[in-house]
């Protein structure tokens, strides 16, 4: 099923953030549908419900309440009806040790929050029109974070 | 010593046996003379009884002789009386001379001859005397009775003289072999006494020789045993030994001072001592005793005892076993009071515990700062940027400045957060050490800032490096700090230029190395033609927050060589810089060779 807009779900406890997130995709020239839930229990139970509209990329705040972005991550995984969901790690820190983890368990790319909305927009619009099939090939963990 | 003594034992119990010999022998020899001497002596009394006899018995004959002459003439019956007496005289001294004469047998032919004669005699004396007309002596036939009667007298006194003749040989033979026994004796007796004497002088004398050394020996056993004694209390030990054929135990003096008892206060047994034993400890303690029992040995056990005054210690025994002279296996055991020990453990236990949790609100700490710190700032630089690029045209050149004024303290706050983050991550515990290749790490290091690098048209010219243990990207971040520090601090007139050498050096050779873990270090040396500094700031710029410029004129947080310094004292090595204002600075690391 080709469809014309490419489905973006957003993970992330944080007001300004989600706030940043949309306004990003509003202001890039890419046809998107953007979504958004507070925590991961929201977007896990959004996930497996049976009418669920499953995202092309989902970005996950690693650092949320009641389950974190980590927690989802494995839930993922598991799960084969999630396969072809590229996952971001979308996060403040990129600290050794979040890095090695989200890697181990199979996200796709890990971006560190910008603090420049115009370096917010560039990744952003980076990220949804990479190939996933090529970066997911050659993927190592030295390109594993994004670099900007 | 032992040695010496048994050699000494062994000569002893030599001489013992030969002094026995030789009383033995002079006992022998002395009970021999002697009877010698005593036979000598009976043989001469023997010989004498049997002179006299004989002359006895001549001298009766005479008598009897005599009384028959009288008879002869006078015809008187009164001299027939004595001869009568006379006859049954012989008869007796015959008689006692037989018994004397009986291991004599030459003597005893003479006797039987001598018997025969005086038979003969006494026959023709009878004869002669009978065949005696009344009064008249000139009968022919009486006259040669008369004759022939002297005739035998004679030959019986010459047979009598010659057998005194052969007892008085005899007798001077004894005599002189009676004298000789009697020189030869004493003079035997006499020599074998002195070699008795000599003999038990010789053995006094290791006697007492070995005394004497016993005697010192002991005294050198008496003092050790007491510094023994002042070393248990002192080391706060006491020491037992367990026989385990005889099943009995002896303890020392200061371990009955362990379980708060008076030395020797009660009997050494493992009943008496159980009773001090904590009560949680009693049948894990008894147990281990019991495989003591067996197998005669004692690794290293522990347990508490409680003193009657209610305090308790902790005690750690340890036994060996040794066989004694006897062949007895005997275990030699030594208990401890650890009681110290494990208090000061237990306060080290604690304060490790304290330092740990110091350590995790530490790294907590370090958490917040990198990522709750970072958040707001975050935000607060993507709002700006936001007002910047959106809202610009409405702010005055006033607000725009402010602005702007509050991006630069933004950017200084972040720079802050990453450094001070870089820091506390140089202090982390997980590091692990390996063979890497420095050359590599040094080109990691230059693409890390390639931008300032091209930027400033920096000239870095490097030694070939060896492999060198270490943890990379600990040294990584070190050449990153280092070169990027000569680049900011770099003249205005000059392009930078860094040059890195590298060397093998001895330890004991380079000043700048206090306390030397190791004899040999790779000596790195990063040397650059920028502003320099005062040799006064030397140690100065390693201190955390320290800085010797204004913010003004050089970005900075007075963190990077800190972290510089941490790195190198991860790696037990050592840091030094040298400075010429306005010539440049040199930076040296010292790394161990392991």
């Amino acid at each position: 099923m080709q469809e014309d807009y490419i489905n973006i779900t957003l993970a992330d406890d944080d007001e300004d953030d989600r706030l940043f997130f949309t306004d990003a995709f509003d202001e890039i020239k890419i046809t998107t549908r953007v979504s958004t839930f507070n925590d991961g229990v929201y977007l896990m139970d959004y996930l497996n419900s049976e009418d669920a509209l499953l995202p092309n990329v989902l970005f996950l705040d690693l650092n949320m309440p009641r389950k974190s972005g980590l927690e989802c991550l494995k839930e993922i995984k598991q799960n084969p009806k999630f396969k072809d969901i590229a996952i971001t790690i979308y996060s403040t820190s990129a600290s050794e040790e979040d890095i090695e983890n989200t890697f181990v368990q199979g996200a796709n790319i890990y971006i560190k929050k910008p603090s420049d909305f115009k370096t917010l927009k560039k990744v952003l619009s980076e990220v949804v029109t990479i190939n996933w099939q090529y970066h997911t090939n050659s993927m190592n963990k030295e390109n594993f974070l994004l670099r900007f | 010593m032992i040695r010496a003594l048994s050699n000494n034992i062994s000569f002893l119990r030599t001489t013992l046996y030969i002094s026995t010999f030789v009383i033995l022998v002079v006992g022998a020899l002395t009970y021999r003379s002697i009877v010698d001497a005593t036979n000598s002596s009976e043989m001469i009394t023997h010989t004498y009884k049997v002179n006299v006899e004989l002359e006895q018995l001549l001298s009766n004959l005479n008598d009897a002789e005599t009384g028959q002459r009288g008879y002869i003439i006078t015809k008187d019956s009164v001299f027939i009386g004595p001869y009568i007496e006379r006859r049954s005289k012989i008869n007796n001294s015959f008689a006692e001379l037989k018994v004397l004469t009986e291991d004599n047998p030459i003597l005893k032919e003479d006797l039987i001859e001598i018997n025969r004669l005086i038979n003969e005699r006494l026959l023709a004396f009878q004869t002669s005397y009978q065949s005696l007309p009344k009064g008249d002596i000139k009968d022919p036939n009486f006259i040669s009775n008369f004759r022939n009667g002297k005739v035998l007298m004679d030959s019986i006194k010459h047979k009598i003289r010659g057998a005194i003749q052969v007892q008085n040989n005899l007798l001077e033979q004894r005599q002189s072999k009676y004298k000789s026994d009697l020189i030869a004796t004493p003079l035997l007796l006499f020599s074998l006494l002195l070699c008795s004497l000599i003999l038990m002088y010789v053995a006094y004398n290791s006697i007492y020789d070995n005394i004497k050394k016993l005697k010192s020996k002991n005294e050198e056993l008496e003092i050790f045993k007491e510094s023994t004694n002042q070393s248990e209390i002192v080391s706060k030990h006491g020491t037992w030994t367990f026989n385990a054929r005889k099943n009995v135990y002896t303890y020392s003096d200061n371990l009955y001072r362990l379980l708060g008892e008076q030395p020797q206060s009660f009997e050494p047994t493992i009943e008496n001592f159980l009773k001090y034993v904590h009560p949680d400890d009693v049948e894990q303690l008894s147990k281990q005793v019991d495989q003591m029992r067996e197998n005669i040995e004692l690794p290293y056990i522990y347990y508490r005892v409680i003193h009657k005054n209610g305090n308790i210690k902790h005690l750690k025994a340890y036994g060996r076993s040794i066989v004694n002279d006897d062949d007895e296996i005997i275990l030699l055991g030594t208990t401890a009071d650890i009681t110290d020990e494990i208090m000061s453990f237990r306060a080290l236990e604690e304060r490790n515990m304290e330092l740990e949790r110091n350590n995790k609100e530490l790294s907590s700490f370090n958490y917040v700062a990198s990522h709750d710190l970072q958040e707001p700032l975050r935000k607060i630089q993507t709002f700006l940027s936001r007002l910047e690029d959106e809202e610009a045209e409405k702010l005055s050149p006033k607000g725009l400045k402010y602005i702007s004024r509050i991006q630069n303290a933004a950017s200084r706050m972040r720079l802050l957060i990453d450094d001070l983050l870089q820091f506390s991550r140089s202090n982390k515990a997980d590091k692990v050490f390996e063979d890497a290749n420095i050359n590599l790490l040094l080109e990691a290091a230059k693409q890390d800032l390639a931008e300032v690098i091209s930027a400033e048209n920096a000239i870095i010219t490097s030694d070939n490096f060896p492999s060198i243990n270490v943890i990379p990207f600990q040294i990584q971040q070190l050449f990153v700090n280092l070169l990027g520090n000569a680049i900011k601090y770099k003249a205005e007139e000059r392009t930078p230029k860094i040059e890195i050498t590298h060397q093998i050096v001895e330890a004991e050779k380079e000043e700048s190395i206090k306390k030397p873990k190791k004899s040999f270090y790779h000596k790195i040396v990063f040397t650059d033609n920028g502003i320099g500094f005062d040799n006064e700031y030397a140690d100065q710029i390693f201190v955390l927050f320290s800085r010797l410029h204004n913010k003004d004129q050089y970005s900075g947080t007075g963190i990077g060589l800190s972290i510089c310094k941490k790195i190198v004292e991860n790696h037990r090595g050592y840091i030094t810089a040298t400075g010429q204002l306005g010539v440049g600075a040199t930076f040296t690391i010292y790394l161990p060779i392991e």
